[in-house]
């Protein structure tokens, strides 16, 4: 039982990154970094409890849909030819994987099914939490912790999308998409440039020095802590409320479109930020387009777009250590420059 | 063993485990202390005011992630034919007590593991085919030795009380200490105050219930909180809750002004980053003001999204609502001590890293062995157990596969899937201490150069797991300014703030640097280089950080000091160059001595740019 998603106070940014993800997975993720003690995980665990239903193949152990499920096992020699009526499905919450530290490389990717080749002499594959994952998030706290060696694996798999394991003449591949929840404290150490740029949105998390906020965070906690059942039986509303939001968004999704001048302006603005390669304006496309959608509009404009170019580019500017301007203020500056903005004293 | 009552001194570190008792919540207690101060002794008799049959789990420093964690036990397995799984250290202490000693001296990814487990209250063992949860919701009682180094951020925040650092030195207090030790106390007496301490103890359990606070009380608690520039807002709920345990010690209701204190004090101010503002009052206008202690520089808030007008109006109800008990509390939180004997510098052992290759943050042949992974049996040591454990289900299969291909077969087969190789985790990088002099005119300068060297080698640290640690020296003595760190923000962020000016106390930049180093290496760095900016020209000797009068001493003594010292480091294997950024054209060649006395090398650049000191670093 975690602490609901809809009580908690403040960090709108990490609420925000990870709602979108929930509307659109190919966003790509999202990084928060930021202080101790503010609640990351708790948001990040509190997910689970809001997302939306999806349905999958009875028992499997991918989470795959009919038609991936027909696809895989079709394919296999001498199999029978399977149909979509054939095949019983059943509606899962989207799974959240919380991937700890300790880890082993066996369980992340699967592996042999020991105890079965122990006692019955089977090679069966024990599908590891990519499996699990699959359709779904991934999570890793303290992801700047990670062994780099694991770091590599999750980073091939979410590139590919596959996870493919070969042993004992044993060759398994099963798909393995999912979104990639990391969180950390900047301070316990960097991150690799390389991890860094996989992650779609980077969202920001500090301390809230407003006093009558943090006073809220403490009531709320307290009475929590106090009768869990209870306090999870008064948010209810509000937590069916917000996935009733969230389904609503999915929904209007393939509805949203935006103009070409949109485009053309975040364009500008990525290169004026000095941003490599396209993800910066895919991922700013994309995160537009969901947020435009969690708002019920159908034509994405430069307002969307302001909402979330921070949060899609923060991560992507070169790092100078000694710059003293915040990445945030840059981007708003040439936000407001690529809108022809007169710009504001500083 | 000695029993809790019998403890003599340490109140405030009884006082807090106390309230651990009672509101195991809190999640633990942190004791720093020095070396004989009795703080271990304390720890473990913390089992003896605890409900009958509480868990108390001692974790061992050099704890393997295996037994820490749990897993599959290989042994057992085997024997049995059937898996059998073994809890780790960790959910062995699950509804009691996690006891470390020396608890700045676990190794990080331990430390890690206790921080994802205290953040749970559970450990997820994913490991070997197995897939499972352990409880594990534990206090934690951790002691340590400030000198060895300091405890990670990220643990402490999850730890609700840390015991403010108190040297014991009284001596009466000591003397009985000791006849404790030798044995003069009376058994029964000892038993019946436990009894009763247990049954105090109790009682306040049931009475916890019944205690409340009000807003006001929070709000004061929260404001103490951001005006000490507290990290993070987990510290709310910890402050509320010790405030809560000490009334409820007291029998009473209530939450009063007593427990406030007792809360700002064992779980606020030992965090705290930044002095609250006040305005002085009218007496003090007319008193002189002390000058504010060194220990710890101002630092701007770091809340850079609040808009600032928000900040103010905070900062000014702040200084109507908690200056007493701030102010009163601060007096004692920062009473500096002094190390003792400082001048007693313990010639080292002459043994010589090697210097200069840098090695590779992870791999397969040196460094501490962390767990076994599969590879090839040419890319390192082979772990021979986990092979055996892997090739042993397939044998039957494969004897029977070769006898039908008409292959005879030795005793085992082993296939290359089967091979796991050791993994080592060895922090190789190096760890570069920079030591500005941050005295005289061209201070300002030298701090420049050294703040842009530093944050161009950590852009790269990552490739190489570099460190780098920051110490300026001025006045009486050198001050480390940013401990051994791979972090961009955190070094931007504590190399805001210089004070300029003062003498040179070139042999305590020498000590501090070499203490650092040190500790470094008990984390695992193996390869250290000192980068002195500095004219070389040292005034100060040690003991005037302790004895203001000491502050002139002949040349020939301050030569000798630093002397000394420069052979004890160059004969630890410590690697150092000099950067010598005198613009006088008539150098008394002071730096080129010193870097001669710590066989070091010598650069001179009068107009050093940050990217030259660290190519001379890197050279």
């Amino acid at each position: 039982m975690a602490f609901p998603f809809t009580s908690i106070v403040g960090q709108e940014e990490m609420k925000l990154s990870l709602i979108l993800n929930i509307i659109d997975p190919r966003i790509g993720g999202v990084l928060v970094m930021g202080h101790r003690g503010t609640g990351k995980s708790t948001t990040v665990r509190a997910l689970a409890e809001v997302l939306p239903l999806i349905d999958r193949v009875k028992g499997d152990i991918y989470n795959r849909t009919v038609e991936q499920y027909i696809e895989m096992e079709s394919g296999v020699k001498g199999a029978p030819v399977l149909k979509a009526s054939d095949v019983k499905t059943e509606k899962i919450p989207v799974p959240v994987v919380d991937l700890p530290l300790g880890a082993t490389e066996d369980r992340v990717c699967g592996t042999i099914d020991i105890e079965k080749a122990l006692t019955s002499g089977v090679k069966a594959f024990e599908p590891g939490l990519l499996a699990q994952a699959n359709r779904g998030f991934l999570y890793i706290d303290e992801v700047n912790l990670l062994d780099d060696h694991l770091v590599d694996v999750l980073l091939d798999v979410a590139a590919s999308g596959k996870n493919v394991v070969e042993r004992e003449g044993i060759s398994i591949r099963h798909p393995a998409r999912f979104v990639l929840v990391g969180s950390g404290n900047p301070e316990e150490g960097e991150l690799r440039p390389q991890l860094l740029d996989r992650f779609g949105l980077h969202a920001r998390i500090i301390t809230i020095n407003d006093v009558a906020k943090r006073v809220e965070i403490v009531k709320l906690r307290r009475e929590y802590d106090e009768n869990p059942e209870a306090f999870l039986k008064k948010v209810v509303r509000q937590q069916q409320k917000l996935q009733k939001e969230i389904v609503a968004a999915q929904k209007l999704l393939p509805k949203v479109s935006m103009d070409d001048s949109v485009l053309t302006d975040i364009a500008r603005l990525c290169m004026a930020l000095g941003i490599d390669g396209h993800r910066g304006e895919l991922t700013i496309t994309r995160t537009a387009h969901a947020f435009a959608a969690l708002q019920g509009d159908t034509n994405v404009t430069m307002e969307h777009v302001r909402k979330i170019a921070g949060l899609c580019l923060r991560h992507r500017l070169r790092k100078d250590p000694l710059e003293t301007v915040d990445a945030g203020e840059k981007i708003d500056r040439e936000l407001a420059k690529v809108l022809g903005e007169a710009e504001v004293a500083a | 063993m000695i029993a809790f009552t019998d403890i003599v001194g340490m109140d405030l570190a009884k006082q807090a485990l106390m309230l651990l008792a009672v509101d195991p919540s809190l999640g633990g207690v942190v004791i720093p202390s020095t070396v004989g101060s009795g703080k271990s002794t304390l720890a473990r008799a913390f089992a003896d005011i605890l409900p009958e049959g509480t868990p108390f789990v001692e974790l061992p420093l050099n704890v393997t992630e295996d037994r820490l964690i749990g897993g599959v036990d290989l042994e057992a397995t085997l024997a049995s034919g059937q898996r059998v799984v073994q809890h780790g250290v960790l959910s062995k202490a699950h509804k009691g007590v996690l006891y470390v000693d020396s608890l700045s001296l676990l190794d990080s990814s331990a430390v890690s593991h206790i921080m994802d487990a205290m953040s749970r209250g559970a450990v997820i063992v994913e490991r070997e085919g197995l897939s499972e949860v352990h409880p594990a919701d534990f206090m934690l009682v951790g002691t340590y030795d400030p000198s060895d180094g300091e405890v990670r951020m990220g643990l402490l925040d999850r730890i609700g009380i840390i015991v403010p650092f108190t040297p014991v030195n009284d001596y009466r207090a000591r003397k009985q200490i000791v006849s404790l030790v030798m044995g003069t106390r009376n058994e029964e007496d000892t038993q019946d105050e436990l009894r009763m301490l247990r049954g105090i103890i109790g009682a306040a359990r049931e009475q916890l219930h019944h205690v409340s606070i009000t807003n006001e009380q929070i709000k004061g608690l929260i404001q103490t909180a951001i005006s000490l520039g507290v990290e993070g807002n987990r510290v709310d709920i910890f402050a509320i809750r010790a405030a809560l345990a000490n009334a409820a010690l007291g029998q009473r209701t209530e939450v009063d002004d007593e427990d406030l204190k007792l809360a700002v004090k064992l779980v606020l101010v030992p965090r705290a980053t930044r002095m609250p503002e006040r305005e002085p009052s009218e007496e003090e206008m007319q008193q002189e003001e002390p000058p504010p202690p060194e220990e710890q520089p101002e630092q701007e808030g770091e809340d850079e999204n609040a808009p600032p007008d928000e900040t103010d109006s905070d900062a000014d109800e702040e200084q109507e609502e908690t200056p007493d008990m701030i102010e009163e509390l601060m007096m004692d939180a920062i009473e500096t001590d002094l190390p003792e004997n400082i001048l007693n510098i313990s010639l080292a052992s002459k043994k010589k890293a090697k210097s200069g290759s840098r090695g590779e943050a992870l791999n397969n042949k040196r460094g501490r062995f962390v767990r076994s992974q599969p590879g090839e049996i040419k890319s390192g040591k082979v772990a021979l157990i986990p092979t055996l454990i892997s090739a042993a289900p397939w044998q039957a299969a494969r004897k029977a596969e070769k006898a039908k291909k008409g292959i005879k077969t030795g005793a085992l087969v082993i296939s290359t899937d089967d091979v796991k190789i050791k993994r080592f985790r060895d922090k190789s990088g190096t760890l570069f201490i920079f030591m500005v002099d941050a005295s005289g005119s061209m201070a300002l300068n030298r701090m420049r150069q050294a703040k842009g060297a530093v944050a161009s080698l950590l852009q790269n640290a990552y490739v190489h797991r570099d460190q780098v640690s920051l110490i300026s020296f001025r006045g009486k003595q050198a001050q480390v300014l940013l401990p051994p760190s791979q972090s961009v923000d955190r070094a931007k962020r504590e190399l805001d703030v210089l004070p300029t000016g003062g003498g040179t106390p070139l042999a305590s930049a020498l000590l501090t640097g070499w203490e650092t180093a040190k500790q470094a290496r008990t984390k695992g760095i193996t390869q250290i280089m000192f980068v002195m900016i500095t004219d070389g020209r040292g005034n100060i000797p040690l003991a005037a950080a302790v004895d203001p009068a000491a502050a002139k001493a002949p040349k020939e003594e301050l030569e000798k000091e630093v002397e000394a010292l420069a052979l004890s480091i160059q004969s630890d294997g410590i690697a150092s160059i000099v950067v010598d950024t005198q613009m006088n054209y008539l150098s008394r060649g002071e730096a080129p001595k010193l870097a001669q006395k710590l066989g070091g090398r010598y650069f001179y650049l009068p107009n050093a740019k940050a990217e030259q000191i660290v190519e001379a670093a890197l050279s």
